[in-house]
């Protein structure tokens, strides 16, 4: 296990591309926490990012032979599942319903946590629920194209260069596009908005 | 154009939002075994498709070489079901049959061994019994 983490991420790709199937598990277990991060925090559903992250994996194993190393893998596997995300969304339009994973005890202590909710209930617990949901509630809110945007920045703490290569749009068009989600959002969460 | 920072820190908790640790370890066995499942049941036509789309990715000389070779191949497939082969020989023994009735008038010596029952000038059935 520790050679495999120690395996260069191209060498598992060709590895993978010559039919070994054991460089395309270290791949899926290396990159399955970021892409389900990914995927979750498009869908706010469990169990829907665990199906779709399955279809994800077994495409980009399908079609791994077409990858040609022009830009890193983790933007090609990424572009997958921005693209099959905003396609199941698309299909999945009307009925959207939340299963929420749990929330990391680790929050509790994170500072951005203690000023957000500082001013409403002393009770953590119920703070964090209420923040959860209403957070999740107004990320639905948004356009898909819209949350994945904010899903790649704000969440995943990507750059707007890379995010305007996985979506095959200009860095003007991420910076804009975060603009108006920004604003939208303000107005759903300004209770937890220190100004 | 800039972000608002407080907003990106309210939504940089959604992080703490993760599955059980186990989850990822068994994600990657369900795969396995989902992989496994769809190859026992991948299609007859899928398994071709998935072999016959490399060809589609040769370099076009190659392509142009391999689609006239079917075109040919299909062509001679169907000519030699539109004109078979046992058609001409299947005349043949009609044709000999024929020349073998017809007697001969070069080797009269010949016929008569070979038919036996033509006679030299007239044939046996107009001869009438009661002419002697």
């Amino acid at each position: 296990m520790d050679e495999a983490s120690e395996t260069p991420e191209a060498e598992l790709v060709a590895r993978t591309q010559s039919g070994d199937a054991r460089a395309f598990d270290e791949l899926v277990l290396r990159l399955s926490p970021r892409l389900y991060g990914l995927v979750y925090h498009m869908t706010s559903s469990h169990e829907d990012t665990n199906d779709l992250l399955q279809e994800i994996f077994a495409k980009a194993y399908r079609s791994i032979k077409s990858f040609q190393g022009k830009s890193a893998f983790y933007t090609w596997m990424h572009s997958i599942a921005v693209n099959m995300t905003l396609n199941f969304l698309k299909r999945r339009n009307r009925h959207p319903t939340m299963s929420l994973d749990d929330v990391d005890n680790g929050i509790l202590d994170d500072p951005d946590f203690i000023a957000a909710t500082s001013n409403s209930d002393p009770s953590s617990e119920a703070n964090l629920t209420e923040l959860q949901k209403k957070l999740n509630e107004s990320m639905m809110k948004l356009s898909h194209e819209h949350r994945a945007v904010v899903t790649m920045f704000d969440i995943q703490g990507m750059p707007h260069a890379e995010i305007a290569k996985i979506l095959k749009i200009s860095e003007g068009t991420v910076r804009s596009r975060l603009f108006y989600a920004h604003r939208q959002l303000q107005n759903h969460l300004k209770e937890f908005i220190k100004q | 154009m800039e972000h608002d920072e407080n907003i990106s820190k309210l939504l940089r908790l959604k992080r703490y939002e993760q599955p059980p640790p186990e989850y990822f370890e068994n994600f990657l066995a369900e795969f396995q075994l989902r992989q496994r499942a769809d190859v026992i049941h991948r299609s007859f036509w899928k398994i071709a498709w998935d072999r016959l789309t490399p060809h589609f990715t040769m370099p076009p000389i190659p392509r142009l070489v391999t689609a006239g070779s079917f075109a040919l191949a299909f062509i001679a497939l169907v000519l030699n079901w539109s004109f078979p082969k046992n058609s001409t020989s299947s005349q043949q023994p009609n044709l000999a049959s024929v020349s073998t009735i017809v007697p001969s008038t070069d080797s009269p010596a010949k016929a008569s061994s070979s038919v036996q029952y033509v006679l030299p000038a007239r044939p046996v059935t107009y001869a009438s019994a009661r002419s002697f």
